[in-house]
Formats: structure tokens, sequence, C-alpha cells
């Protein structure tokens, strides 16, 4: 019995050497930088305006690294043993696959409408029309 | 059940494990399957299941989104990307709160667990009240999740009038309309009087039995007119219609793809936000307990289902908010 609550002990307390202060301020720190930079794409110095792709992958990659911090040292994963991997690899992997399945009947759904869907859905064009509507309003489209 | 359960004391670590050599008597080996603890584990087992959870929401929302014709800009909508940005930033700081309250009860210090756990506690309760607001917001302007409160239509058309002269028909609202109209001037604001004039034009342009889109457009901009970009947050950018002016009027309003908007933020954001609520009932069990070593692993344990929930939130805020 000695044996098993040495062992818990240890497993409990085997981080004891890991994480620390310095560390979780140092993540704190890149994580505020990192929520700011994800605003980088509504500068004006922001080169790729025209290709609004680009900006999304930015953004995306700016929160994968901000989940990624989370995960190694808030979460203390970067510590853990292997079955961190049996958790966190078929989750990532059915994530994607969700998405993947989902995109020919949801993700294309307007490739291919009714009519009756084609007389009721909204397009580019309506929004144009209320632009137009309100500049022919107000002249700036405010009272 | 393979491994024998009992060690003979001649045998020297052949059950494997942590013999250490007894003498005389018998013991009972016991080899945990994983490195962790019990609790520790079960955290982890049902996290992944959350994120199941959040991975089925962020990606259906994600195909929805990027497969829909039209996709309401921010402004459309009277999100804020500053609060966002703001709100996520308040959920770092508790995430940081949290891992302090654990490293201070590892340490033994417990009073200053007690007051790391009561900021992270704090802290998210912040974040629902900004939250709240945020979604004040939005039902003032009539997004709502789902009719019959919301007045979300997809396009100025036909329609979008005749559920505007519904409206406008209804008993209590041409009551109400009457008494508007009988209202001396000085009693409005510059704005109401502006709108009272706008309500009239509208009232003549839906009953019109040959209007056309655009002047539909017109009266959906005069209702809510979608704002322009660089209105921002709330307050003097913001553009007004009659909806504001009156808000007991709750005309029907037209932002394109609003509907979809709407269902999927409100899901997303509510969802998050019970998840942050039961993080937060949680914590405040936490604070009645003594917050040293032997409960470690409890606060442990709550603070990875906090951390579980900020990270939702650091995909949640991009896919909303900014893009």
């Amino acid at each position: 019995m000695t044996d098993h609550a040495a062992h818990d002990h240890a497993a409990g307390h085997a981080d004891h050497a890991h994480g620390g202060l310095g560390k979780y301020i140092a993540v704190f720190v890149a994580l505020c930088f990192l929520t700011t930079m994800s605003f980088l794409t509504y500068s004006p110095a922001w080169p790729w305006r025209d290709q609004p792709q680009v900006g999304w992958a930015f953004m995306m990659a700016v929160s994968c690294t901000k989940a990624m911090l989370v995960v190694l040292f808030f979460m203390h994963v970067w510590w853990e043993a292997n079955w961190k991997y049996v958790l966190t690899i078929p989750a990532a992997m059915m994530a994607l696959f969700l998405v993947i399945m989902l995109v020919p009947d949801i993700g294309m759904r307007n490739r291919m409408v009714s009519q009756e869907r084609a007389i009721h859905m909204a397009r580019p064009s309506d929004l144009l029309l209320l632009e137009q509507a309100g500049d022919a309003g107000h002249g700036d489209g405010a009272h | 059940m393979s491994s024998p359960a009992i060690s003979i004391p001649t045998d020297h670590g052949q059950a494997g494990g942590h013999d250490d050599g007894h003498h005389g008597h018998v013991h009972l080996q016991y080899q945990p399957g994983l490195p962790l603890s019990r609790g520790k584990l079960i955290m982890w087992l049902f996290l992944s299941t959350e994120i199941m959870f959040f991975a089925a929401l962020l990606g259906s929302y994600i195909v929805l989104r990027f497969g829909a014709t039209v996709w309401p800009k921010p402004h459309h909508v009277h999100l804020s990307e500053p609060i966002g940005a703001f709100n996520t930033f308040v959920l770092i700081c508790s995430s940081v709160t949290v891992v302090l309250a654990l490293e201070a009860a590892k340490a033994n210090k417990t009073g200053l667990a007690k007051i790391w756990m009561a900021a992270t506690l704090a802290l998210g309760s912040l974040f629902l009240g900004i939250k709240a607001y945020e979604y004040q917001a939005k039902f003032s302007h009539g997004i709502y999740p789902a009719a019959p409160h919301g007045l979300i239509h997809e396009r100025p058309d036909l329609y979008y009038g005749s559920a505007v002269r519904s409206r406008l028909g209804e008993p209590a609202i041409i009551d109400k309309l009457k008494e508007l109209d009988e209202t001396p001037a000085e009693n409005l604001t510059a704005d109401q009087r502006a709108a009272r004039t706008a309500l009239q034009q509208i009232r003549t342009m839906v009953a019109d039995p040959g209007q056309q889109a655009f002047e539909m457009a017109v009266v959906a901009d005069q209702i809510a007119p979608l704002p322009a970009e660089g209105a921002g947050s709330h307050g003097d950018g913001h553009a007004h219609g009659i909806n504001d002016a009156f808000p007991w009027l709750r005309l029907p309003i037209v932002i394109p793809g609003g509907n979809m908007w709407a269902s999927t933020y409100f899901l997303l954001t509510g969802f998050h936000a019970v998840h942050v609520a039961v993080g937060l009932l949680v914590f405040a069990i936490l604070l009645g307990y003594r917050l040293g070593p032997k409960n470690a692993g409890m606060i442990e344990n709550a603070g990875l289902y906090w951390h579980f929930v900020d990270l939702v939130w650091i995909f949640l805020f991009p896919l909303l908010y900014l893009f």
C-alpha cells in the first residue's frame, strides 16, 4: 500500500519541478501579444487586403498558436506522458474529418439550389441594393 | 486480469511493478495503467468529449459560414471586435489566475490560493457580464436566435414588405401609431421627429401595390440601416433607424445572411457561456475548501476544465468576430 501511495504521490507531484511562475507569466505575455496580433489584418500596414483568405489563414494560425500555448503550459500537457497523444490525435482527426464530411452537403449547398430557395435566399446583390438605398436616402447612410 | 495479484516472498520482481523483497508476508501488487491520478484521467476523458462537442459546433459553423452566399459583416449585426478582444483578455487572465491558485495551493499558501481562486471567479463573472451586455445589444436591435422575437429577413423583397405591413396593421401598433402622430413635435427628440417622418414615408411605400425591390430596400434602410464600415461599437458612429427611435415598434429588419448568423452566433456563444457558468459554479464550491496540497488535485482538475473553456473561446473569438 505504501508503494501505491508513494507512486501516486510521485505522479501527482512529479510536476513539482515543472511549471513555475516565470513560465506562466511568459506564456501570458505571449498570449496577450498574439491576441493583439490577430488584429494585424485590420491595420493599414496589412499587405493582403485583396485576398481575405490570407487574413483568415493568419488568424487561424494565431489561434492555433494561442491554443497550443494554453494546452501545453497551462494545462501542463508539455510534461505529461504519451497518453496525451491517445487523447488528442484521434480527437483532432475526428474534428478534421467532420469538417471535410460536411463540405459536400452543407459547404456546397448553394452551388445548386432549388427554384424556391433561389427566390428566398439572400444574395450579394441585396447588400448592394441596401447600400444604394442608404445612399439615396441620406447621402451618408446615417440620420 | 492475467498478472498475479499475490507475490510469494521468494519471488523477486516476478509479479512486476514495485517488488522490494518482502519477508514472510504476502503483498498485493498494484500497477497503475497510466501515470496520472484517477481524477485527472477522468477529467481528461471528459475534456475529450467536450473537445468533440465544440469541434462539432465549430466545424459546422466553419462550413456554414464559408458556404453561405452572403454573410453579415460584424458592424451589420452590432458585433464589436474590441469587446470580443477584451473578453479574450479577461479569459486569458483568468487562466493565469487559476494556474497561480494551483501553484499557491501546492506550496501550502492557502490564503493566497483563495485569493487567486476568487480572482478567477471574478474574471469569469466579468466575462459573463460582458457577454450579457453584448447579447442585450443584439436583442435591442431585434436580433434573436429565432422567430418570433427575431425580426431578421434575408432580402428586401415583397415578403419583407408584407411582413412590415402586417406589423403596422396590428391593433396595438395602430393605436400607438395614432398616439405618436398626435404627439406634438416638441415632445419628441430630433431623432424621433425624423423617424416619424420616415415612418409616414414607409407606411405609404409598403401599402403601394406597385412596389419595387428598390423601394423595399429603402424601407429596410429606414427601419434599420446597415451601419457603414467604421461605425464600430455603439455610440456616435451608430446609424439610427426607426426601430432605434421607437423601440416598441419592432418592425421587421433586413440583414442578408442574418438569420444563419444569429443562429450560429447564439448557439456557439450560448453553449460556451453555459460552460463558463458551470466552471464558475465549480470555483465557487472550491472556495469553500481549504486550498492546500491535499486538494491540489481537485484544483488542478477544475483548472483543466477552465483552461479548456478558455481554449474554446480562443477559437470562437476570431471565427465569430474577425472573419
